[in-house]
């Protein structure tokens, strides 16, 4: 075969191919996706919780101290603002998304 | 059309899942197509580590930097998958068949058959750098940047890989089938 006719064929060789076409994997990985996706959720959802448990009875046990700090506040009062505030950073958390890297 | 950049902000600004699988729609067929090469036609593994790839691509999206194509960057996701998958499995590696085992020299025989085949007869590094510039359509900087290999090395992995193949047809003197002709392929070469 001459050696030009052989370079063709090797060009054609090499750039040939049926291109791999197909929903299903489009669909395999998107459900993959999705699949992270509520995973993350789930995982910032409890951590956000978990988060929000220690806040709340942090803010339950400085309330006392704290109050009587700021002098005369009620004990009431700070435990609702600190609850207020640890909701407010756990929503933020919640809707920015923050991206948690899964990969071990 | 909307741009693989604009689909890619999209997707890191807005977690817009559509958008997403617009790029994965679009990219699908050339990291499947050169991970199938990479793995010399092991369709199954190809798909598995293509699916991984747009996986990882989804993860890291907001940090990628667009300092190149997206398209070479999910070549280069997937070139690091392969490599990965071969550490993995070094050990469990088997003899290549060689590549004219199970087929009459001579005889007219498809190229999707002849090319794994000799996809075999080359190193891995040969095999990227080949696909990557002769089916990929890639610039040997952009090889550079996917493979991590220094330039000359990736010439000379090319021009080794092709003398290889060259010198098996021509010790063969194959000819082979096509499933038909290729628009993009005949465009390119027109």
């Amino acid at each position: 075969m001459p050696e030009s006719t052989q370079d063709r064929l090797l060009d054609q060789l090499l750039e040939y191919g049926e291109e791999p076409q197909g929903d299903e994997f489009v669909l395999d990985v998107m459900h993959r996706v999705r699949r992270e996706q509520g995973r993350r959720k789930v995982i910032l959802f409890v951590f956000g919780l978990i988060g929000a448990l220690f806040g709340l009875t942090g803010a339950v046990l400085l309330s006392e101290p704290i109050a009587r700090a700021l002098a005369n506040l009620p004990a009431m009062g700070t435990t609702q603002v600190a609850l207020f505030v640890v909701a407010a950073v756990a929503t933020y958390a919640w809707f920015m998304n923050e991206d948690i890297d899964l990969t071990v | 059309m909307i741009s693989d950049l604009e689909l890619a902000a999209r997707v890191a600004g807005s977690n817009d899942q559509a958008a997403f699988q617009q790029l994965v729609e679009r990219h699908q067929a050339p990291i499947r197509g050169f991970l199938r090469r990479l793995l010399a036609g092991d369709h199954g593994t190809a798909d598995d580590l293509a699916q991984e790839t747009f996986l990882i691509a989804y993860r890291k999206i907001p940090g990628w930097k667009a300092e190149g194509t997206f398209t070479s960057w999910l070549h280069t996701i997937a070139y690091r998958q392969f490599l990965q998958f071969r550490r993995k499995h070094k050990r469990q590696q088997v003899m290549a068949e060689p590549p004219d085992a199970g087929f009459d020299p001579g005889q007219a025989v498809d190229a999707e058959i002849l090319l794994p085949r000799l996809m075999r007869l080359v190193s891995a590094d040969e095999r990227a750098c080949l696909t990557l510039a002769y089916a990929a359509g890639m610039s040997h900087p952009e090889i550079v940047a996917i493979t991590g290999l220094p330039l000359g090395t990736v010439k000379s992995h090319i021009s080794r890989g092709r003398q290889k193949l060259q010198q098996w047809l021509k010790d063969n003197d194959h000819s082979f089938q096509t499933a038909g002709p290729d628009p993009a392929s005949e465009a390119r070469h027109a």
